[in-house]
């Protein structure tokens, strides 16, 4: 299997502001790539520099095998944070003008961009101007213009922003199509769980290092379950001060549906399954697996805690809010 | 190259194919047409007359009676019928050797005006000795009114004061000016009327006293004919045969061509300013330049707009041209002026394009824009505003220095080419050269700051920071 990104020692600065320091990536062609990170992390930096819409300080890129993404833009399919439209312009002319440019020929293009909008609920917005439609209905025309020239790789900045509960169902269906049809994808975003129900590979990034680059199955296999989730069936209080002797379980908490163990970094879940439940009677043991915001946090460390709060803040915002986010400024700076 | 041709297409039907567009086209001659006929109105509707008394101290008592009759309806209709006669004989001048008939245009048709528009002036003669300070005092109070129905009170507005040597000459036999005093807010017309019948009745008076006339036996009317300046009937000799000269409205050429030449590059590179300000800010620009590099993009906008330039400049240029078919005076133009007008066309148009598609990709909003547009914006004013200059002289150093400026010489040259002096050979393809390299240059330098401004946003660069853009590699 050919790599469809490779990505070595690239450093980008904006000013004094370091946005991308010293980053390798190797996206594999055909996988399903989730670049994760807060706002201003370096995500939009990396792939506006793999689209050779900004140029790197240092290092080397290449992408499906050419040295820049200039010499195969035909192959690429790209939706940027940003979101734009000509207003004036109306939607079917738009998406065919998107799609010549793309390097399409003109013939059964009409079919095509109809085809579509058919498909993601927009069949009536064909002779509507861009400006008539609602924030999210715009969005998905601007997936439609990122994948209708049926490219090799399509990177979605990110995709799910500003979406309902509805459309993001929607639009991970798309993405998933996309993944079976065998296409190589990146998708940026900074809530998490999109990524966790979706990726093969997910890849951190933080201040512009990158914390993590691995395949999701083996983020599972090193990031053990560490938690224990405890409901007994008889007093919470009891049964904690009977559990917090067990091997390996380094502290207890009660919640309000039970008692979680933090386990020690290597202990034997397994084994502490099995003394929890020969001491008190339980409704339900889990080991939890622990979230992608919960290896997020853990990786970055020292300032996890504020992190944490900044990213709880954000996925809660993104589950509810189907308004658009404001970035105030198109450069991550 | 589809690429460019598909984003210079779209650029051009998203202009053209407007509303806007296509009611600014058609509307700007209607327009025109309108306010000329505002005016021509305007001026047929004249107030009613002014009303006031002119006094008169005439210390060579040798006036009065001329006064009087300068100043009686049958000399005021006199003297509006040349009045008449003196602007129909500017309309003929224009307007020989072309097929327009004088008497079609409003000027040339217009009836001598009725006596109720001269202004309604009485007449008071002051003793010799009166004191100016004295006879002035009314002046300051005066009421300068129009007709009323039911009021006869006039006040003075005017006085005239003519000292016996105006009329007899003095010592050196030089003849002083007489004085004129006048109230504040007089309409300048009243005052040339009181002066020039003033004038008349000293200068008949002057003849009809001087002894050395009075032995030739000529009386006054008859030394004007012999005094006054003869006009030439103008022709202009080519190997075609002598042609009548086409008059003054053949002075009207090189103004007509370089407002053909600025409307159509400002128009349309205007529109191209506004467009790639709004890509910017409608953040279009990141999904254009996924799918095409900034310079195919640039390029693209470029010749897009040239297309809207270029219709512009076809119609305007075509309507102008069956304008002077019809009054056949197409023969004022020549064809290769129409050449050079194409020619000048192309490098004004990509020089300033270059230029706004460096300024709208540079800045986020139209307000930015403007500020930075302010430079282009002098230098293609310096032909607007003298222009009258260098078609009065078309070979001065002026003219000539201009010829090689870039930004303003198409205009400039536009001008000289049409104007009444041949311009020396070798400046054309000079001219045109430095134009070449000026759109050259522009172009370079335009595509560096595009590439690097389409995808900046926030503060605004300033010229040091678009001067680092254009050295990057």
């Amino acid at each position: 299997m050919t790599n469809a990104i490779e990505i070595k020692g690239v450093t980008k600065t904006f000013g004094s502001k370091l946005a991308v320091n010293n980053l390798d990536l190797i996206i594999p062609q055909g996988s399903l790539y989730g670049f994760i990170g807060p706002n201003g992390a370096g995500k939009t930096t990396t792939i506006r520099m793999i689209m050779s819409i900004i140029f790197p300080d240092s290092g080397n890129l290449s992408v499906l095998g050419k040295a820049s993404a200039i010499e195969s833009k035909d192959r690429i399919g790209y939706l940027p944070e940003e979101r734009g439209l000509y207003r004036k312009m109306k939607v079917g002319p738009f998406l065919e003008y998107i799609a010549k440019l793309k390097g399409q020929d003109s013939a059964g293009l009409q079919q095509k961009v109809k085809f579509w909008l058919d498909k993601v609920g927009l069949a009536d917005v064909y002779r509507k101007k861009c400006e008539e439609l609602s924030k999210g209905m715009q969005q998905k025309v601007q997936f439609i213009s990122a994948v209708i020239h049926e490219p090799d790789l399509i990177i979605l900045d990110e995709p799910f922003s500003g979406l309902d509960p509805i459309n993001r169902r929607l639009l991970r269906s798309l993405i998933d199509e996309q993944h079976k049809l065998g296409r190589t994808l990146i998708f940026s975003t900074h809530a998490m769980f999109e990524a966790e129900q979706l990726c093969t590979h997910l890849f951190m990034i933080h201040q512009g290092n990158k914390v993590l680059d691995l395949p999701l199955a083996d983020v599972w296999k090193k990031y053990d379950p560490k938690i224990l989730h405890v409901e007994p069936l008889g007093s919470v209080d009891e049964a904690a001060a009977k559990l917090a002797g067990i091997e390996g379980v380094v502290n207890v908490v009660t919640t309000t549906t039970g008692i979680d163990l933090r386990l020690h970094p290597h202990a034997n879940a397994a084994a502490a399954v099995s003394a929890v439940a020969a001491r008190i009677p339980a409704r339900m043991i889990e080991i939890r697996r622990p979230s992608v915001e919960d290896i997020f946090v853990e990786l970055v460390g020292g300032d996890a805690a504020a992190l944490k709060a900044e990213l709880d803040g954000l996925s809660s915002e993104e589950s509810t809010d189907s308004l658009p986010r404001r970035s105030p400024a198109g450069v991550e700076s | 190259m589809n690429k460019i041709v598909s984003i210079a297409w779209r650029e051009f039907a998203a202009t053209v194919f407007t509303k806007g567009f296509i009611m600014g086209i058609v509307m700007t001659p209607v327009m025109l047409a309108i306010v000329a006929g505002a005016i021509t109105l305007m001026k047929k509707q004249k107030g009613p007359q002014i009303v006031g008394s002119v006094a008169i101290i005439d210390r060579s008592n040798l006036l009065e009676s001329r006064i009087i009759s300068n100043f009686s309806d049958d000399a005021v209709k006199k003297e509006l019928d040349a009045d008449s006669e003196r602007a129909k004989t500017i309309v003929k001048e224009a307007t020989k050797g072309t097929n327009i008939d004088p008497n079609a245009l409003p000027i040339g048709s217009m009836p001598t005006p009725p006596i109720e528009e001269a202004p309604l002036l009485s007449l008071e003669f002051l003793p010799a000795d009166t004191k100016d300070d004295d006879a002035k005092k009314p002046l300051e109070t005066a009421e300068v009114r129009r007709r009323e129905a039911g009021r006869a009170d006039v006040s003075r507005i005017a006085l005239v004061v003519i000292e016996p040597s105006t009329v007899m000459g003095d010592e050196k036999g030089d003849y002083p000016n007489f004085k004129t005093f006048y109230a504040d807010r007089l309409d300048f017309q009243v005052k040339d009327r009181i002066e020039r019948r003033v004038a008349r009745a000293v200068v008949d008076t002057r003849l009809a006293n001087d002894k050395r006339i009075a032995s030739t036996g000529l009386n006054s009317e008859q030394l004007r004919k012999i005094m006054g300046q003869p006009s030439a009937d103008a022709m202009t000799v080519t190997v075609g045969g002598d042609k009548t000269d086409k008059g003054q409205l053949k002075m009207l050429v090189p103004m007509g061509f370089m407002m053909l030449l600025m409307m159509s590059v400002l128009t349309s590179s205007q529109y191209l300013l506004t467009s790639t300000v709004e890509e910017k800010s409608n953040r279009v620009m990141e999904v254009l330049l996924s799918a095409v590099s900034p310079m195919q993009l640039m390029t693209g906008k470029i010749l897009g707009y040239m297309a809207v330039g270029l219709l512009v400049l076809f119609l305007y240029g075509s309507l102008g041209i069956a304008g002077l078919i019809a009054f056949a005076l197409f023969d004022i133009i020549e064809p290769m002026q129409l050449v050079y007008l194409v020619i000048f066309f192309a490098i004004a148009y990509f020089l300033i394009a270059s230029l706004m598609a460096a300024i709208g990709a540079a800045v986020n909003e139209m307000k930015e824009a403007q500020a930075m547009m302010a430079p282009v914006m002098v230098i293609v004013m310096i032909p607007w505003l003298t222009w009258f200059l260098i078609q009065r002289a078309p070979n001065s150093p002026l003219a000539t220095t201009l010829s090689f400026i870039p930004g303003a010489n198409p205009f400039v040259m536009m001008i000289r080419l049409c104007g009444s002096e041949p311009v020396p050979t070798w400046q054309i393809p000079v001219s045109i050269a430095v134009g070449i390299a000026s759109v050259i240059a522009a172009g370079w330098a335009a595509g560096k700051v595009f590439r690097v401004g389409a995808l900046m946003y926030g503060k605004p660069p300033n010229f040091k920071t678009l001067w680092r853009w254009i050295k990057m590699a």
